[in-house]
Order: C-alpha cells, then structure tokens, then sequence
C-alpha cells in the first residue's frame, strides 16, 4: 500500500515536472519571432501583386478569423464559396480573442484572414506585426481611410452619434460638441442620466479621438466633468439602449447602427450629431488584413477585394446599416450620404489614435 | 529507492487510478505554467501601476462581499429545497427536480440581458431594474442555488436513515436529530456546493457587468479587451487563482479527518417520507417559485424580446446542436471519469499530495477562461500541433474547466462510501474490478450523475475557451446564441437559447430519474 502511494506520488511529480519543461522549454519562442521560413509567402505574393498581372488560378482553402459576428459573416462568406470555389474556414469570437489568439498562435497560426470589427484591433495586430503589407491595388479600392501601415484594409464605417430620448429632450437643444456634453447636462438637470460605455472599444476611441484633437488635458478635464455628472457605466450598447428605453438615462454617445436597430425594432430612441469634425462623430471603421502566416495568399487576397465589391457592401448596409466604403453603393436613405458621413468625424489617422494614453487616462479616473 | 520494493501487481492495481489523477494534474498545470510565463514578461513599474493600484483592492473587496452573500443566500434557498424534495411527499417530487434544476440551464449573460429588457417603465414585468450588489446578488442567487441544491439532494439521498432514527430512539426530537446527526454529514456536500457558488460569484464576469456591479474579473476582462494586453491580465488572473487556492484551503482545513462512510450493508432501508399534510400547498409553491422565476420569467421575457425584433434567418440550428451535445457530452463523461479517481484518491489515501490534486481540480474554474484557452493554444501548437484546433482538445480542455462541477457530488458520494466494505469484499475473493463495479458503484453512482449533470450543463453554456479550441467551423448553441445577442438580434438567438435549456432540462430529467430508477 505505502509503496504504491510513493509510486502514485513519484508520477505525479514526474508528470508536473515533464509538463512544466515542455511549456518552459518552448517558451521562448511564443512571439511571431524570424524563424527560419524561407520566404514569406504573404510578403512575396503581395508584392507580386503590385505589377499587374493576369490574376492566378485562386482556389483551395482560406482560412478566416472573425472578430465581427458569425450571423453578419456566414451569408457573406457562402456568397463568395459560391462565385468563386474557395473553401472557407472560420473562426468567431471578440476582436480581442481572436487578437490574443493569433499572438498565442504566433508563426504556428494556421489562419490567413483576420477580420475585425475596430481599426484599434487591425493597428495593434499590424504593430505586432502579424499583418503582411497589402498592394495598392487593393488600397485603391476603398473610398477613405487607408491605413499609413497599408497593412490593413478598411472596410464598413460605422459613425459614434449622441442618442436620446425624444420625449424628454429636443434635438435643437443638444450640444454642439462632445467637450459641451457635461456643461449641457448640469444645466438640464441630467444628473445620474447620462449613459456611457467606458470599457467598449468605441467609446476609448472616441476618448482617443478627443486626446487628438482636442489635447489630453482638455479630455482629462471632459472625463472629470462626465464623471461628477454620475453617469451610469453599461458593459454594452445594447444593454445601455435597452436602460433608456426603461427609462434609466436619457442620453448617451453610442454607435449609429444600434441605434438604428433599435428603431428598427420601435424603440423610442433617436440619435443626432455633433458639429462636423467633432470628435463625438469619430468614424469607427471596421476592416481586414492578411496575416504574416498566410498560406493561401491568392484566396485571401480574393477575399479582401470581394468584401468591397458592390455585393459585399451593399449588403453591409442593408443587413446591418453600415456605410460602405465605396462610392458605387447608397447608403441606407436613413443615414447620411457617404461624403459627407466620412466629413463628419474629425480627421486623424484611425492607426495613430493614441489609444494608450486614452486607457491610461480611464484608469487615472478610476474607471476602468 | 522505494521503486526497488514495488510489487509489480500492485503498481498495476494503481495505474487506473494514478494515470486519470495525472492527466487531470498534468492539464490542470498547464495553464498556471502558461500564466506564470506571461507574468514574467511584464515590466515590474507597469505591474505597480496595473496591478497593485488601490482600485484593484476595491474590485477584490466587492467579488469577496458578493462571494460571501451569495454562499448565504444560495444555501438558505437550497437546504429547504433539498429537503422538500428528499425528505417529504411533495407531489410531483420528479418533475420538481428537475425544475429546481433547470435554473443553471440559463445562461447568466442571457438571464441577466432578458431580465433588464423586461424590467422597468415600458417593460413586460412591472419590476424595478436590478442592478448593483443588490441586483448581482438576486440574479446571482437565482443562477447558481442549483449548485447547492443539487450538491445537498445527492448528499441527504446518500445519507442512512438509521442513523437519525437511533437519534430518535435515543430521545433526541426531530431538529435535534437533524441538527446533530444529519447536518454534520451534509457538512462535505454544503463545502463542495458553496465552493462552487463562491468560485461562481468570484469568475462571472457577463452577468455582474451587465448588473452594472464591478467585481475582479472585470479588471481581468478589460486588460484582455480593451488593452490587448496579455501579460498584465495574466497577472490578475494569477492573483485570482491565489484568492481560489485561498478558499480551498479554508475548504481543505474544514474537511480534514472527516470520515462519514456508512459501515452497514449498502441496502439502507428506505426513509419513510415526511407527511406535509395541510403545509402541501405551501410546500408546492415554495419549491415552484425559483424556477418560475429564474426561468419561466427569463424565458417569457426572451420570447417577448425576440417578438419585438425583425425576425431573420436564424441558421446552423440543428448543427450546432449536434456539436454541443458532442463536445458538452464528451467533457462531462470525461470530467467525471477523471474526478472519481481523484476523489478516491484524495478519500483514501493519507498523502497531503493526494489531497492537493482534489483542489487543484478547481483551478481549472478559477483559471479566466480566456487565459485557460490561450494556455492551450500555446502549449498544444507546442507540444502537440496535430491536436491544434480538434476536437479531442475541445472536449479536454472543457472537461478541466468543469472538472469543480462534477468534483463537488463525487466527492461527497465517494466520502460516503467505506472503504471497509471494499476490503471485504475482496476478502471474499472479488477482483478489483468487480469489487469496484458491484461494491463502490452503487453507492457513487448518485454523485457521478450529478456531478456529470453539473458538468454538461456547465460545458454547454461556456463561451471563451469554445469559441478559441473548437475546431474551424465548428458551431456550438452557446456560440451562436452569443454571436445574435452581441449585435442585438433576439429573434435569432431565441432559438438557440430555447434549446440550450431544452437539452439541459432533457439531461437533468434522464439523469434524476437513471438514479431513481437505480436506487429502487
């Protein structure tokens, strides 16, 4: 009995002790680091690309991460297995899971698409370097928002709006700029009824915004302000949209397409702008690259293109009302036209948002 | 040295023991290695300020504050619950286990989304919104009672009449019989059942968020989201599986040289009910209420909700369910043969070691999920590629995560079953085999089906570590349902989230009534 215990006891610890060297061993090397590839394919291809050519025999399979959601992707991705013979495989979760995935994944990712639902997350993966550059070809075919890094594709663009209970507020009354938000409130007695999203993606690029336009100061005084107004803190849109439907805030910076949801759906909520150029209007923009590990270049490279052909952006707009990115398609009579929706943001590179002092500035604030 | 002594056969005899109990430790390692890993690459000045500020303490206190409430409000919820449904002639006691079930079925991110959209001015149910402490401590409360509830029902099953009527017979009145007799042998079942709850309250992160009530896990969250930032969430998240190995040890401490088996036959007579008489209307209700409230409610409100909303197609429904029975079915039968021979072996034998190995099962709960899945990323395409994005990994990695849920009914099951009888049994000339198949079976059974009902229900519901190790393409009910209910559409999700509590409520009602059948 004893000596079977000390034998269970011996290969317990013989276990732990092998698991533990294997991870350790191998730990090194948990970064995209140079290893010995010969030769990236991504990076050859895309810069074959560069000279037109007639385009290669693309076929095979394409392998695509989503950080936007499964029921937008699967028709789209069906659509385009049927016009053009690719084989595609996907893979859904958060832009941040699938972003720390592709990190853990590193040179071993079997993954050729990543695409994602904010520009932060394509800047981070392309400043980690998991993103091969793309050709100007395919830059060349969206309307706005090119990233410097060119490693990265825009594709849709939502825009943040100011929404509100019609019944309790007017449009004509609404501030003119985000930065007048909080001295609107305490006139109006909105104390305790303003919603915001301090922990969404949208709402630190929008803060990112206000640091790039207006100075961090100003932003760090527009927080403290916000703040002794009590907001109220929601984890995501749509439950913050739902608490002004119940009644719990009256007012809140959010992003168009749920609100237009919401109305879809009969919801008493409307939404307005800011004054052109406001960072309260910030342009989100959601987009694709291919990564480094790529092996299907050519299918991914079909596939970056497909998501702004007419098809592909016409149906952004009318499944989900997002504004397409090239000019041939109308957006929704509900929102504005194109030129002048990508004119209502500020103008800043969505890549050099300053993003970290936007984090860093929540946390002095205590709110994230 | 030792190794010189060994009797070949009796180093066989403990192989189907001790190859489970390493598997499971080996896999339970792996992500603690991985977050060390992380931890180290961090830049200490960074760790100061990320890590160690005071608004950190804050969110420790209110997971710990919430963790408290919630074991006391659970347990006073599920003992009279437990009760009713063992001890008494409730009518309909069947279908009454099941419901008091089902709760656990819900989601807490989709219960806690229906309940505010149906809750307030303009809503379907003329309630006040919940939200902070208050409100993450009521919808908490209805979400994980189960736990408990279940954790007791196995154990008071479990537990010999005889004992408290020789407490009768000895002049004892039926409170003092119960106080002295019976709850001290409920002692491992409560333990394991608020241990749960509280590893619960501390991990939810979707439903606190939601409740607007920040706790630990949040700082976690938005270092992973809104940071892209790996190293310092691995940071938090090791520090929360200290706050766990905190717990554990309170739970170890309270346990030590508690031996409850049974020494008699393993025939105990059966318990004559308790008549409720003319308290039966009242005893119905009580026992009806949570479920209606923790799920009728929540479902009425869903279907409401999804009316409400422009119904699209919703697709992929019956392949998702066949890859979340799958995937949940397989980490549940695999969670429970790995917790058997570790409860047996924390039980039996008299190693601190042994013991350790039994709570090192919770880690795989206390792990974030997120972090648990990137460890398998890492190690795998490592140590393993061909595993990488397959099936088989899925299903192991989730049977680790839910291991604690399956863990708390076998150990209670497996600490009731003497080792005395076995001994005899084999004095008798039984081989090991059909000692363990004709003696400790019957009397573990009722544990490894609630453990295995807790560890379904809990892999079909799990998110983070599905969406990261399921294969490509490869769907899950839980998926899906998330993907509709992020971009607000409700029409679509209510599908799914109707057959996440179907199936559950399928697997709850053939287990209960696999173990009724068993013990008549």
């Amino acid at each position: 009995m004893i000596v079977t215990r000390q034998l269970r006891r011996f290969g317990l610890v013989a276990v732990g002790l092998a698991l533990f060297a294997a991870v350790a061993a191998c730990g090194d090397d948990g970064e995209p680091t140079p290893t010995p590839q010969p030769t990236s394919p991504a990076a050859t291809a895309t810069q074959g690309a560069a000279t037109p050519e007639p385009t290669p025999t693309v076929g095979g399979t394409l392998v695509v991460y989503a950080g936007r959601g499964q029921n937008l992707v699967e028709p789209l991705v069906q659509q385009f297995e049927k016009d053009t013979g690719i084989d595609v495989e996907l893979k859904f979760g958060s832009d941040a899971q699938m972003l720390a995935t592709l990190q853990e994944e590193g040179d071993r990712s079997p993954a050729d698409v990543f695409w994602a639902n904010t520009a932060g997350a394509l800047g981070r993966a392309s400043s980690l370097g998991l993103l091969a550059p793309l050709d100007d070809e395919l830059l060349s075919l969206p309307a706005a928002f090119v990233p410097d890094s060119r490693s990265w594709l825009p594709v849709t663009m939502r825009l943040r709006v100011l929404a509100y209970h019609p019944d309790r507020l007017k449009p004509e009354q609404l501030p003119k700029s985000i930065l007048d938000l909080p001295r609107f409130a305490r006139e109006n007695g909105l104390q305790g009824r303003i919603g915001w999203t301090p922990t969404y993606s949208s709402f630190q690029d929008m803060l990112a915004g206000i640091i790039a336009v207006h100075g961090e100061e100003a932003a760090r005084q527009w927080l403290e302000e916000m703040k002794a107004l009590q907001p109220k803190a929601y984890p995501s849109n749509p439950a913050m949209l739902e608490a002004m439907r119940a009644g719990e805030i009256d007012l809140a910076s959010t992003n168009h397409y749920y609100v237009v949801r919401f109305q879809r759906a009969g919801y008493s909520i409307a939404m307005t702008q800011f004054e052109q150029g406001d960072p309260g209007n910030l342009a989100l923009v959601t987009g694709a690259g291919i990564l480094k590990t790529a092996k299907n270049v050519p299918a991914a490279r079909a596939f970056l293109q497909y998501l702004l052909s007419e098809k592909a952006q016409q149906y952004f707009v009318g499944n989900i009302g997002e504004y397409p990115l090239i000019e041939e398609v109308v957006p929704d009579p509900r929102l504005l036209p194109l030129e002048q929706a990508v004119r209502q943001g500020p103008s800043i590179q969505l890549e050099q948002l300053p993003l970290e002092r936007a984090l860093q500035l929540l946390r002095e604030a205590g709110l994230n | 040295m030792a190794l010189a002594h060994i009797r070949p056969r009796a180093a066989v005899a403990a192989l189907p023991l001790a190859i489970p109990v390493a598997l499971a430790a080996g896999g339970l390692l792996v992500p603690l290695a991985y977050l060390a890993l992380r931890a180290f690459e961090a830049d200490l000045a960074t760790v100061e300020e990320l890590v160690l500020r005071r608004r950190n303490a804050e969110l420790l206190r209110n997971t710990l504050l919430l963790a408290a409430a919630l074991v006391v409000t659970t347990t006073a919820i599920a003992l009279p619950l437990a009760m009713l449904t063992v001890r008494t002639d409730l009518p309909a006691r069947r279908l009454f286990d099941v419901l008091l079930t089902l709760p656990l079925a819900i989601p807490g991110y989709v219960g806690a989304f229906v309940i505010l959209a149906a809750t307030g001015p303009g809503g379907l149910y003329p309630l006040p919104r919940p939200s902070g402490f208050w409100g993450a401590l009521i919808v908490l409360t209805l979400i994980t009672y189960p736990y408990q509830y279940l954790s007791l029902r196995a154990a008071l099953l479990g537990v010999d009449p005889a004992l408290e009527e020789s407490a009768r017979s000895l002049g004892r009145g039926r409170l003092a019989a119960f106080l002295s007799v019976t709850l001290p042998q409920l002692r491992p079942a409560l333990l394991g059942g608020g241990l749960l709850v509280a590893l619960h309250a501390i991990a939810d992160f979707g439903t606190v968020s939601l409740l607007r009530y920040e706790t630990y896990s949040f700082a976690i969250y938005l270092q992973y989201s809104a940071a892209f930032d790996r190293t310092y969430a691995a940071w938090l998240a090791l520090l929360l599986v200290a706050l766990t190995a905190l717990l554990l040890a309170g739970d170890w401490l309270l346990l030590r040289r508690l031996r409850l088996a049974r020494t008699g036959t393993g025939a105990p007579r059966r318990r004559r009910p308790t008549r409720l008489g003319r308290w039966e209307p009242v005893a119905v209700a009580a026992a009806a209420l949570p479920p209606l409230v923790a799920v009728v409610l929540p479902l009425v409100a869903l279907l409401d909700l999804a009316s409400r909303f422009p119904a699209g197609h919703a697709a992929g429904l019956r392949e998702a369910f066949g890859n979340s029975v799958t995937a949940a079915g397989a980490a549940a039968a695999m969670s429970v043969a790995v917790a058997l021979p570790i409860a047996f072996t924390a039980a039996r034998a008299r190693l601190p070691g042994a013991q350790a190995v039994e709570r090192l099962a919770y880690v795989g709960y206390a792990v974030p999920p997120l972090a648990f899945a990137l460890a398998w990323v890492f190690f795998t395409l490592r140590a393993a590629p061909a595993l990488y994005g397959s099936l088989p990994l899925l299903v192991f990695a989730l049977s680790l995560h839910v291991l604690s849920e399956a863990m708390g009914p076998v150990r209670a099951a497996v600490r009731q079953a003497s080792p005395r009888l076995e001994e005899s049994a084999r004095t008798l000339g039984a081989g090991p085999v059909k000692t363990f198949v004709r003696v400790t079976l019957p009397i573990v059974w009722r544990g490894a089906a609630a453990g295995g009902a807790l560890a379904f229900i809990g892999a079909v519901k799990e998110l983070p570590i599905t969406l990261i190790l399921a294969p490509l393409d490869f769907s899950t009910l839980a998926t899906r349902m998330f993907s509709y209910t992020q971009d607000a559409m409700f029409a679509e999700a209510a599908p799914f989230a109707l057959a996440i509590v179907g199936l559950s409520a399928c697997f709850v009602g053939v287990l209960l009534w696999t173990e009724r059948t068993f013990s008549s």
